[in-house]
């Protein structure tokens, strides 16, 4: 998705060795996806499902559902 | 002792044979207070380079080649940039690249040496439709 759009990055993350992000994130389970900070999606979605999840992300001033 | 088997080195060898365009990945690590994983990334992103001459790895220090760092965003150490002809793909890893993270790794090189994508047409059309900034951060362990 990064690489087919100037809008997008990518970070693949190892979790073990950046316990201070996982923490953060709460990761408890992989793979999880961080979208914008605010999103997240828990493991392995077929690929509409991903992109959807992705990039329905609600605007920044909007407030939190 | 080498991470990779004579037969992992041969199946990737023909993977990455559809590498037309020079690919370079840039390694952020700290020396100092960084993780020691750098070494093992080096050591990853070398033998993956060494199956194609058209990859290139260049090792950066994540506090002395600031200018670099901030460049690209790199945000942790060990930290992997990769370089399409050196446009930048906007992919990053973070931590050694073994485990799961080995197979994405080597899609992300193969993806920047091919320019081939393997997305759906209606995946395309989000994509291209993108007009705000998306930051993916995924979340995967070694085993």
């Amino acid at each position: 998705m990064a690489f087919a759009s100037p809008h997008i990055t990518a970070d693949a993350i190892e979790a073990t060795e950046f316990m201070d992000l996982t923490r953060h994130y709460r990761v408890t389970g992989v793979p999880k996806t961080i979208v914008n900070d605010r999103i997240e999606i828990l493991g392995a979605l077929p690929e509409p499902d991903f992109v959807q999840a992705a990039l329905d992300t609600p605007d920044e001033d909007a407030p939190p559902a | 002792m080498a991470l990779l088997s004579a037969q992992d080195e041969q199946v990737l060898t023909q993977h990455l044979a559809a590498i037309d365009t020079p690919v370079s990945v840039l390694l952020f690590t700290q020396t100092i207070g960084g993780s020691e994983s750098g070494v093992v990334a080096r050591q990853v992103l070398d033998e993956v380079a060494r199956l194609n001459d058209k990859i290139t790895v260049v090792e950066k220090s994540f506090v002395l080649d600031a200018e670099e760092r901030e460049r690209y965003g790199v945000q942790r150490a060990p930290g992997i940039v990769i370089l399409r002809d050196g446009a930048d793909t906007r992919i990053r890893f973070y931590g050694a690249p073994t485990g799961y993270e080995f197979v994405p790794l080597v899609e992300a090189i193969l993806l920047a040496g091919t320019g081939k994508l393997d997305l759906a047409p209606e995946t395309m059309d989000r994509l291209n439709a993108v007009d705000t900034p998306i930051h993916l951060q995924v979340f995967s362990t070694p085993t």
